[in-house]
């Protein structure tokens, strides 16, 4: 219950800052100051998620070699192609054949 | 109502080339989902209910992790904010729309709608209507089946792979693609590290400091390469 209600605000909250322009009928614009630090949202969000995902029930990072290769690996990979189908392939492979390693 | 076929057809012939990159997004969705422990239909609600990648993978996969649901509310609110952009850059062209659709449309305001929408802004209000509705349907539906097809694989792949990790890798793609400038490299270096140093604070709450210090330090760099 609590999971639906969780996705049900992110739900709302989406809706509403994809319409929230269109649907205000003043020509309102964002002030410059948003607009740059709106631009740092998904850059340090999206580094902060992969590192809060890595945490243990410790509260410690559990990253080792492996998943820093794959990391690695799938980030020279996005960077080269430019797709999503590689950086997996590519950082998952990494993934299985270094940790058999280690 | 009249339905303009040549342009609903072109923009389903330019809809789905925009797809095919979202395919293995939707399909980790899924297998997220069934790893989470969270009710399926529930998470798989989050497909219509939400309706976008970042946000839908961002909230299950810390509700997963058990993450307090605060925090991984917030965190999904916020990896959604750029929409404000596409909201804003859209909406003089909405005024011209109808209600209902100034209403509707934004629902399915996807990145791949603003990046199809912003070369039509111009077009007659009719045809920029049946053009964003149609590319709009067929992102919608087929994200839908992408994200089933990703939970009814789930179950079967074998617990040893750790396929959950193809989440952080995915996260780490989507943050390569979004480096084209310096001061993004800095929000996403101090965002990591900061949630490293931040790591022990209970129910993850690190992530949210380390991702609003991450986007300040974007912005000062922003700032000093500026001056």
């Amino acid at each position: 219950m609590t999971e639906l209600l969780a996705v049900v605000v992110v739900g709302v909250g989406t809706y509403f800052s994809r319409s929230i322009f269109i649907l205000s009928l003043a020509r309102r614009r964002i002030p410059d100051s948003i607009l740059v630090a709106l631009q740092f949202v998904a850059p340090a969000v999206l580094a902060s998620l992969v590192v809060a995902l890595l945490i243990d029930d410790q509260g410690k990072v559990a990253v080792g070699i492996p998943e820093l290769a794959a990391f690695l690996i799938g980030g020279v990979v996005a960077y080269r192609t430019r797709n999503h189908i590689w950086t997996l392939l590519a950082g998952m492979t990494g993934y299985w054949v270094i940790r058999a390693f280690f | 109502m009249h339905i303009d076929r040549p342009v609903a057809r072109r923009a389903v012939v330019d809809a789905l080339p925009l797809f095919v990159p979202a395919v293995p997004f939707g399909l980790v969705i899924g297998l997220a989902i069934s790893e989470s422990g969270i009710n399926t239909m529930v998470g798989w609600s989050s497909s219509w209910i939400i309706f976008g990648g970042a946000a839908q993978l961002t909230l299950i996969s810390l509700l997963g992790a058990g993450t307090a649901v605060a925090a991984a509310v917030t965190a999904g609110l916020v990896v959604n904010a750029r929409h404000l952009m596409y909201s804003a850059a859209l909406a003089p062209t909405f005024q011209r729309q109808p209600r209902w659709f100034r209403w509707l449309g934004p629902y399915v305001l996807i990145d791949q709608l603003f990046a199809l929408a912003s070369v039509h802004l111009d077009d007659d209000p009719d045809v920029f209507r049946t053009y964003f509705l149609s590319a709009g349907l067929t992102f919608w539906s087929m994200w839908q089946v992408t994200t089933a097809i990703g939970l009814i694989i789930g179950p079967i792949v074998p617990e040893s792979w750790n396929l959950e990790f193809a989440v952080p890798i995915l996260f780490i793609g989507l943050l390569v693609l979004g480096l084209d400038r310096w001061p993004k490299v800095v929000a996403a270096l101090v965002g990591a590290g900061v949630s490293y140093a931040t790591a022990g604070l209970p129910n993850r709450g690190g992530l949210l400091v380390g991702a609003l210090v991450g986007i300040m330090a974007g912005a000062l760099a922003h700032r000093l390469r500026r001056d």
